[in-house]
């Protein structure tokens, strides 16, 4: 059992020393003050008013509103006093650690005030009377005080206004307060869901593209908003032997339930392709994964469109598969400069319909040769003449800039989506592969298998 | 980017032929619940048709895109017949992407569909 403290302290009755009562109550009482924030943000024009009005009620020609912490008493408006001069900080804190009203007809015969500054010199205060800024809860944060150079006595009405003027005081900082702590659970919540979204983004998207050999690939993701996780994804990884399997696509909606499927779709494509490669058969068992996934639910059924391809190493370039499940056909970038659609017609959305179509198509990457995928955040936005850019806007871009790379494309894209500026109102994420050209040196030979 | 158009849904009264439901505005998250609820309140069956005027469609977001397909497979589960008519052409461009132009039929105007139906 552990014995009980004493609730109250020995009083120090020092002259000129705010008085010391049970420490518990006054840690309640600082803990009030940094609830408040008082300390920190308190002051400005309302309560410069509550001085003056104070001041002249009592007709008295000093008024201030302050703060009491732990060791500082913090004027949050004076009215009448040279700055810095004037501050009976004994007396305010005295009457903070008394509570109840306060009023000291002469300091001069009041202990706690004789030592004071602001009695023996400038301006030499001679009356003093407070009024508590109470807490709802009962904890007095400072007080309002009216100050005099000569003894006088104060009157019921005065004081009663003065309580009043106290009271306004303490309605302004609950507003305060409340403001505060609204901005404050904002700013948590938003920092909370920037992180979610930061930690899904980077879950959807591979944090780096594997090194093909004699294959140069780059991505990039152009998100709309910062703050709204859109469902675009993309991958480039190794399957049996020499082969390399690639997709890109975009989920329908957008938010956490587009991350979720986002998450369910990429591990699904890249599982189905362990299995069986075949671009068709891998969008085929996607489609019944997110059948199954919509099954009986009374929410809008998940689908999304994509494109999956697998390269195959051939000679001086690679061979490739591509299905599309209502994706927009992907271009190829040839090394004479002339663009193409490796698409193959007729792919149907994923995971929605009723026996779905996928389509397939082969096609050679050869040297010099590049190839882009993108979602339809770029296809579908707005040119400066309100038009949607379509495949055939973005053809004309692409054959415009000529041969190209993996890196350069993307910096091609950038720069397109740069332009579009406003017109661009989704996501869009591009997986870009090139085929280094051909070698002008004699020494015949496959490029850089290594 | 803000899709402010709104969507008024409405069914036309049947007179002879197929029913008319006229769909204007944007269709997006927040406004395709309500023609998913209109589209609820169509009762399909053999002869008992329907066309969707989406002439006045100004946007139309995947969740309209996944209502229209729901509501054409219901229509084919109760042998009915699903049009669409007068689809602004980019949006028609994505639904070819999308390849529901395999699946759905569209006609350039409700009138259009009406004709067709009746041969």
């Amino acid at each position: 059992m552990r014995r009980k403290e004493p609730e109250v302290s020995t009083v120090d009755e020092a002259p000129g020393r705010p008085m010391p009562l049970a420490s518990a109550r006054e840690a309640r009482r600082l803990a009030a003050v940094r609830r408040y924030a008082a300390l920190e943000t308190a002051s400005g024009a309302a309560f410069d008013r509550v001085a003056a009005l104070a001041a002249r009620i009592f007709h008295a020609p000093f008024a201030t509103v302050t703060i009491v912490g732990d060791d500082t008493v913090r004027v949050i408006a004076a009215h009448g006093l040279p700055p810095r001069r004037g501050l009976v900080e004994s007396l305010c804190a005295a009457a903070v650690r008394y509570g109840g009203p306060y009023v000291v007809p002469d300091t001069l015969l009041d202990p706690r005030a004789a030592g004071d500054p602001a009695v023996l010199g400038e301006p030499g205060i001679r009356f003093f009377a407070a009024a508590l800024i109470t807490t709802p809860d009962g904890e007095a944060l400072g007080s309002v005080n009216v100050m005099d150079v000569r003894p006088r006595e104060a009157g019921d009405e005065e004081l009663a206004c003065l309580r009043d003027l106290a009271g306004l005081v303490m309605d302004e900082l609950e507003v305060r307060l409340a403001t505060h702590r609204t901005v404050e659970v904002e700013r948590e919540l938003r920092a909370g869901a920037e992180r979610l979204a930061r930690t899904l983004q980077r879950t959807l998207l591979p944090p780096a593209l594997p090194r093909v050999p004699g294959l140069c690939a780059a991505a990039a993701y152009h998100p709309v908003s910062a703050d709204e996780v859109g469902g675009d994804f993309y991958d480039l990884f190794p399957l049996d032997g020499d082969r390399w399997g690639f997709f890109l696509g975009d989920v329908c909606g957008k938010g956490a339930d587009a991350a979720a499927l986002t998450s369910l779709v990429r591990y699904t494509l890249r599982a189905a392709a362990v299995y069986d490669a075949d671009p068709h058969a891998v969008l085929a068992n996607l489609d019944a994964v997110l059948q199954q996934e919509h099954a009986g639910g009374e929410a809008p059924a998940p689908y999304c469109t994509a494109v999956f391809g697998v390269l195959q190493p051939d000679g001086d370039g690679f061979g490739v598969t591509l299905a599309t499940g209502g994706h927009p056909p992907a271009l190829a970038v040839r090394a004479n400069g002339v663009v193409e659609p490796i698409h193959p017609a007729g792919g149907q959305l994923i995971g929605i319909l009723r026996n779905p179509h996928f389509a397939q198509v082969s096609a050679r990457l050869n040297a010099g040769d590049a190839l882009l995928l993108y979602t339809d955040g770029l296809t579908e936005a707005r040119t400066p003449s309100g038009s949607m850019l379509d495949e055939d806007g973005l053809t004309a871009y692409l054959a415009a800039a000529g041969p190209t790379s993996a890196d350069a494309l993307l910096t091609t894209v950038h720069d397109l989506i740069t332009a579009l500026g406003k017109g661009v109102s989704d996501d869009t994420a591009i997986l870009a592969l090139s085929v280094p050209p051909a070698t002008r040196t004699p020494s015949s030979g496959s490029l850089g298998a290594a | 980017m803000q899709h402010d158009n709104g969507l008024t849904v409405s069914l036309q009264p049947h007179t002879s032929g197929p029913r008319l439901l006229v769909v204007a505005g944007d269709l997006d998250h927040h406004t395709t619940p309500r023609l998913r609820a209109a589209l609820e309140g169509v009762e399909f069956g053999p002869d008992a048709d329907l066309v969707i005027d989406l002439s006045g469609l100004t946007f139309c977001d995947s969740t309209g895109i996944a209502t229209l397909v729901a509501a054409h497979q219901r229509a084919q589960d109760a042998g009915a017949a699903l049009l669409l008519a007068g689809l602004d052409p980019d949006i028609a461009r994505v639904f070819q992407i999308m390849g529901l132009d395999q699946l759905l039929s569209f006609y350039d105007s409700p009138e259009e569909a009406v004709r067709a139906l009746s041969k």
